[in-house]
């Protein structure tokens, strides 16, 4: 029996192998983000004080509506096409293949999104203090997006309104990660300490990756049989 | 009739001692009884093909017997124990093969074959390439499965087969889109399994050409 470790990695590369030859559908949350913010400040007038007030706010926003955009593809093909069976019947618990799967799902649209939001907001003049607490928030928060946004995605797959249901099912679940990073951001704005905030995002992080794989591996049981 | 005799002998070298058990299994689909009170007992070599016209629920005791889906009544036992209570053991032991061909058109048939044997929980039992020349996709290594046809696909599905050391083949329509060679070469594979002690339940509409082995017959739905 070669190692979990082999197993996950060879799921994990899989992923980002199948994402780099499906680019358009890799850079449509990427180009609905971008497209947001650029708007944003078309709508708002060009006042800075305003921006620097709601930057945060919007690419936290974004990030999360991005994020969710892409969520559905986790397991749509796999899905349609039988290897989220073979997955299921895997030798391999279905646990360590769903965590391979969110991570790689991470790496594709959760890193560039920082990346593209840490740039959006230094082009948008957001403070220097706010951009390190912006920046950890999203590092911290956009794995859980992933991770609680895979349990809904499992249990709505092949579902023909599963798009309305999965929005219904993970926004709410959402949305301490939006206060709480809006809260440190705000924070570190007003120069205040803002690791408390930190402190539950990581929790939160914590949590979700001990739990979320678990949960998702038996939601996606659920909808095979 | 001397090959088969070789064929055991290697059985009792190559311990490979399943039995695989099906007691008063019962399947509602949608509210409808697809079938009830379906039992029978395999053990190694044994090669069982499930009959019925369709929407009988051939497809849905494979999947059950795979453990996809939970039985409504009845149990299914492999080496005596439950299948869900040994389910990672008996996953291993399972190579199932459904409608669906469970390999990704974006990838090459050799990196679905690598993903297969990862999943699968044991090494392969024979080089990738190897595999690939046994089901005559001999120089299409590098190839996407979205360039192949239909049949090719299947022949990488069922590639799955050679690679794993599963002892139990569970094979939904096997031959569909596979030409006459394609047939041939899936036929073959099948009497080699069972003569090495494995057990193989499947279901096909094709007419089917294995002198060696005796086939066992299960009927679903109305006679």
């Amino acid at each position: 029996m070669t190692s979990y470790w082999n197993t996950f990695r060879v799921i994990f590369l899989r992923d980002i192998i199948l994402a780099s030859r499906y680019r358009a559908e890799l850079a449509n949350p990427l180009i609905f983000f971008i497209m947001v913010i650029v708007l944003f400040p078309f709508a708002f007038g060009s006042d800075p004080d305003l921006l620097r007030r709601v930057t945060a706010g919007m690419i936290w926003i974004t990030a999360l509506l991005a994020s969710s955009l892409s969520l559905e593809g986790i397991f749509r093909s796999d899905y349609a096409d039988g290897s989220a069976e073979q997955m299921v019947l895997s030798g391999y618990p279905l646990t360590l293949l769903v965590a391979a799967k969110i991570a790689a799902h991470w790496c594709l649209t959760g890193l560039p999104l920082i990346i593209i939001a840490m740039l959006t907001a230094y082009l948008l003049s957001l403070p220097a203090q706010a951009l390190q607490a912006l920046f950890l928030t999203l590092f911290l928060g956009t794995p859980v997006l992933s991770l609680i946004g895979a349990i809904a995605v499992a249990l709505t797959v092949g579902l023909r309104s599963g798009g309305m249901l999965l929005s219904l099912i993970i926004l709410p679940l959402y949305m301490p990660i939006l206060i709480f990073s809006m809260l440190a951001v705000e924070n570190a704005m007003a120069d205040i300490p803002f690791d408390a905030e930190l402190y539950f995002l990581s929790g939160m992080l914590v949590l979700s990756i001990t739990l979320a794989p678990i949960a998702t591996a038996y939601s996606l049981r659920i909808r095979m049989s | 009739m001397m090959e088969r005799q070789t064929a055991q002998d290697d059985h009792t070298e190559d311990a490979w001692l399943s039995q695989l058990e099906v007691s008063g299994l019962e399947c509602i689909r949608q509210d409808i009884i697809l079938f009830q009170d379906v039992s029978f007992k395999l053990h190694s070599g044994d090669l069982l093909q499930i009959d019925g016209v369709n929407g009988s629920g051939k497809s849905s005791l494979l999947r059950l017997i795979a453990g996809l889906m939970q039985p409504s009544a009845g149990e299914i036992s492999w080496q005596g124990n439950e299948i869900s209570s040994c389910r990672y053991e008996y996953q291993q032991e399972i190579s199932y093969i459904g409608h669906l061909n469970g390999v990704k058109d974006a990838l090459t048939a050799v990196e679905n074959l690598r993903v297969m044997v990862a999943l699968a929980g044991s090494k392969p039992e024979l080089p990738l390439s190897k595999a690939l020349d046994q089901i005559e996709l001999a120089g299409m290594e590098s190839i996407p499965l979205s360039r192949m046809s239909a049949g090719q696909k299947r022949r990488v599905a069922l590639a799955r087969l050679f690679i794993t050391k599963a002892a139990i083949w569970l094979l939904d329509e096997p031959f569909t889109s596979l030409d006459a060679s394609g047939k041939l070469v899936i036929e073959r594979l099948i009497v080699e399994h069972c003569a090495r002690g494995g057990i193989i339940i499947f279901s096909t509409h094709q007419p089917m050409e294995i002198k060696d082995c005796s086939i066992m017959h299960i009927h679903l739905g109305k006679k």
